[in-house]
């Protein structure tokens, strides 16, 4: 429980073993790494879109410590087995599967951990809703998190998917799992509920929340009725919508790939993770193909970022990447950094802007580490380096950035170049108050006074993939709606700034990580074009990111030294100095300034 | 200090005396810029606030600055001490300091209030401004609740801007004048919300 209190689960729960276990010095695709499976104390409990879980790895295609979150129904599984975590370790001799919690059968074991190894067989090659329906043939009643093809070849950026589209995506955790060549994690099926110490006021803070997220537009109307694709629209307006790899920040066919043409013209019918009122998935169709998605990320980086307005082929080209098993945003981003390449001359043969055909055609040859696709499975930082421009590559400590331009949000700049996961949105979105005005609208093109914002946006990020529950809940509720269900299922007061101090905590034990894996300030930068190449026209022209400043105040904000070091004052207050001086990293030195710059 | 920032101070000063939830020359204000903190200047009128109205000095260290600083800036710096806070808002509602003076929390009875709010404490102390004991007493509080009433003197708000810490104020004003127009039909009120019984125990 002590590690419970500190840690909470998931993210947290993960960020904790991987410093234990001295994974910033593993090479991410050996034996040696480790996979970090937990779900938090939410899931499963009634909290509102509480069904998710983590993993937690060394990633190959950053070098950084990287947590993967992702919905469905597979969380929720482990804790009706009564399991908090599962370390994945080694590797298996030849392709297989595990087992895990199966009542009868090979592994007979009422609920225990009972692991089963079993060959893969025809299981290995199999794309991931043939490898998923098997699993299902021969297990009922079972929740499989699997990879595909894509993991099975090491592509950098290889998913791990389960419930057809829900994926644990971005920093190649399935190239892990690959490497270790386990293609399936199955559970059995458990009857456990989550332990809630004070079910009624759970209860009670459930319906209050569930209240919030009814009233709010973008969880009950939006989200439901468009998906996230609802955002094409928005951020092409607010000329943030990044464009053929970034070189401008709006898309003439963002029409054509809006949320509002998925809707019209390919979507089936909505779903919904397990027990979640929101309901932003998509059931989709294009031609006689049906399936999961696609998310906004995923229409923009084969869309705008592509110079794609052909809707059906970005539809296909997600498709392909749910049954191979890769993440679509590094996917479309990286082609479109080929295609820039093509333009240059630089890539003889390669895909050009606008090419529909391309993208499907990419992400197969991709899977299969085909022609072209086995450069493009290296991502693009490494395709860029290897062309000799590795400028061109929109990516942040190798992680390609997703669809929110900075030069238009300009918060979100210094979101990407702090990300402890490198470009992401996940790690904290400046949509909400830079476009949404989620909690309140500020000034988008404002360079400073932001940082302590983007800050408790990082924190409260940490908190809620810890405690595993959808970011969409905070589009509705603040903290304290976390804290007060988290105080149900523990049975006492949980603060709200209490849980915020856990997420800051988590968050500077994951910059300790990049610290021993050999991260430094150079790395908290964003691709120069975002910093030098103003934009054209539209409604961010001129822009550019002026981020030393914001990288600055950042900094002093988070109580680091100018190297991006945490202090020892800092270190102490979170009690991380062991963990600092166990993983090797000197805390930071003092700014000289006039003022503390220590305080919180 | 940005001209943003100051922006900031200057709507939300001028909104408060709008709304009369502050006098000529009470309330403050406040932001928290890393290491540093941007607050009233002692006597200025939220009103009227201009640029040498709005002080900077350190978070936890002082400065020359600090002789021009709200009389509350050592509470406002407490609060930044214990909590993420990012703005604070502090005024002077006549319904809700009436209020306070007759109950130990505040638990709103209409629809916004209720959403927004469900419960604000109330607390007290034998020195109202700028004391060592608000400044021990305030931050304790507000690590659980985003607006505490201390008695007879006035609500402190925090936020993650300082838009939100005026609104979470400019909530519970409205809550309790609408509690005393209530209060004033000598009516039984008919209760609408599922499970507002509880929310004493928010």
């Amino acid at each position: 429980m002590e590690v419970a209190r500190l840690w909470l689960g998931g993210r947290g729960l993960g960020t904790y073993l991987a410093l234990r276990e001295r994974l910033f010095e593993v090479d991410p695709l050996s034996p040696e790494n480790l996979l970090v499976v937990a779900p938090g104390p939410l899931t499963g409990t009634g909290a509102p879109a509480s069904a998710r879980y983590s993993m937690t790895s060394r990633s190959p295609l950053t070098g950084t410590l990287f947590d993967g979150n992702s919905g469905g129904s597979f969380g929720d599984a482990l804790r009706r087995l009564g399991w908090d975590y599962l370390i994945v370790s080694g590797a298996l001799d030849e392709p297989g599967y595990v087992t895990l919690g199966m009542v009868g059968a090979d592994d007979a074991s009422p609920a225990g951990p009972a692991a089963g190894f079993h060959s893969a067989g025809d299981l290995w090659g199999r794309d991931v809703p043939s490898t998923l329906a098997r699993l299902r043939e021969l297990y009922p009643r079972s929740e499989a998190a699997v990879i595909g093809p894509a993991g099975e070849r090491g592509v950098l950026f290889a998913s791990i998917v389960n419930n057809r589209g829900r994926s644990i995506g971005r920093g190649g955790l399935g190239a892990v799992m690959g490497a270790k060549r386990l293609k399936a994690l199955v559970l059995g099926h458990g009857d456990r509920r989550p332990p809630v110490a004070d079910p009624e006021r759970l209860e009670f803070i459930v319906y209050e929340a569930e209240k919030l997220l009814k009233a709010n537009p973008i969880t009950s109307t939006a989200l439901p009725e468009f998906g996230t694709a609802v955002l094409v629209n928005v951020l092409d307006r607010a000329g943030a919508l990044p464009t053929r790899n970034h070189r401008e920040t709006r898309f003439e066919g963002a029409a054509a790939i809006s949320g509002e043409a998925l809707k019209r013209d390919h979507l089936r019918r909505r779903s919904a993770c397990r027990g979640c009122m929101i309901g932003c998935a998509r059931r989709t169709a294009v031609g006689d193909e049906t399936g999961e998605g696609p998310e906004y990320e995923t229409i923009w980086a084969f869309g705008a970022q592509c110079g794609v307005s052909d809707l059906a082929a970005v539809v296909r080209a997600n498709y392909a990447c749910n049954r191979a098993g890769l993440d679509t945003i590094t996917m479309g981003s990286t082609i479109a950094c080929a295609m820039e390449l093509t333009e240059l001359g630089l890539l003889p043969d390669g895909p050009r802007f606008g090419d529909a055909r391309a993208i499907v055609e990419l992400v197969a040859a991709t899977a299969a580490g085909e022609g072209l696709g086995a450069e493009l499975g290296l991502g693009s930082a490494r395709l860029a380096a290897l062309h000799g421009r590795p400028d061109l590559s929109m990516s942040v400590k190798r992680l390609e950035m997703p669809a929110y331009d900075p030069r238009g949000m300009k918060a979100q700049g210094l979101a990407y170049a702090t990300s402890n996961r490198g470009g992401c949105h996940l790690r904290a979105n400046m949509l909400g108050p830079e476009i949404l005005g989620v909690p309140k609208m500020v000034d988008r093109f404002a360079t400073l006074g932001k940082a302590g914002l983007l800050i408790n946006l990082q924190n409260l990020n940490a908190v809620l993939d810890s405690l595993s529950v959808c970011k969409f809940t905070a589009f509705a509720m603040k903290e304290d709606y976390y804290a007060r269900q988290l105080g149900a299922v523990w049975g006492e007061t949980v603060e709200p700034q209490e849980l915020l101090s856990l997420g800051e905590r988590i968050w500077n034990a994951e910059r300790l990580f990049n610290l021993a894996a050999g991260f430094t300030r150079d790395d908290d930068t964003l691709p120069p074009r975002l910093l030098h190449e103003p934009v054209a026209d539209g409604p961010s022209a001129g822009q550019v990111v002026d981020l030393p400043p914001m990288l600055d105040e950042y900094y002093i904000s988070r109580g680091w030294d100018e190297a991006g070091v945490p202090t020892a004052v800092k270190l102490e207050r979170l009690g991380l100095l062991t963990v600092a001086a166990a993983a090797g990293v000197p805390p930071g030195r003092r700014q000289a300034r006039g003022a503390d710059a220590d305080a919180p | 200090m940005s001209s943003a920032v100051l922006e900031q101070f200057r709507r939300i000063g001028r909104d408060l005396f709008v709304a009369g939830v502050v006098s000529s020359h009470g309330g403050n204000l406040s932001v928290r810029m890393g290491d540093r903190i941007a607050i009233t200047r002692r006597g200025s009128m939220l009103a009227r606030l201009e640029e040498r109205d709005v002080i900077e000095t350190g978070l936890s260290e002082n400065d020359a600055n600090v002789v021009l600083a709200s009389t509350e800036i050592n509470v406002h710096r407490a609060i930044y001490e214990a909590t993420a806070a990012q703005a604070i808002v502090h005024a002077h509602p006549p319904y809700a300091i009436a209020r306070s003076l007759m109950c130990d929390e505040i638990v709103p009875i209409d629809s916004e209030g209720s959403y927004l709010l469900h419960k604000v404490p109330v607390v007290h102390t034998e020195l109202t401004a700028g004391s060592k004991q608000v400044a021990e007493l305030l931050p304790k509080w507000l690590k659980e609740y985003d607006i505490v009433m201390l008695r007879g003197h006035g609500p402190f708000a925090i936020g993650h801007l300082l838009e939100e810490a005026y609104q979470l104020t400019s909530v519970l004003e409205m809550s309790c004048r609408i509690m005393t127009l209530a209060d004033g039909m000598g009516e039984q009120i008919r209760e609408y919300r599922k499970g507002s019984e509880r929310y004493e125990t928010w």
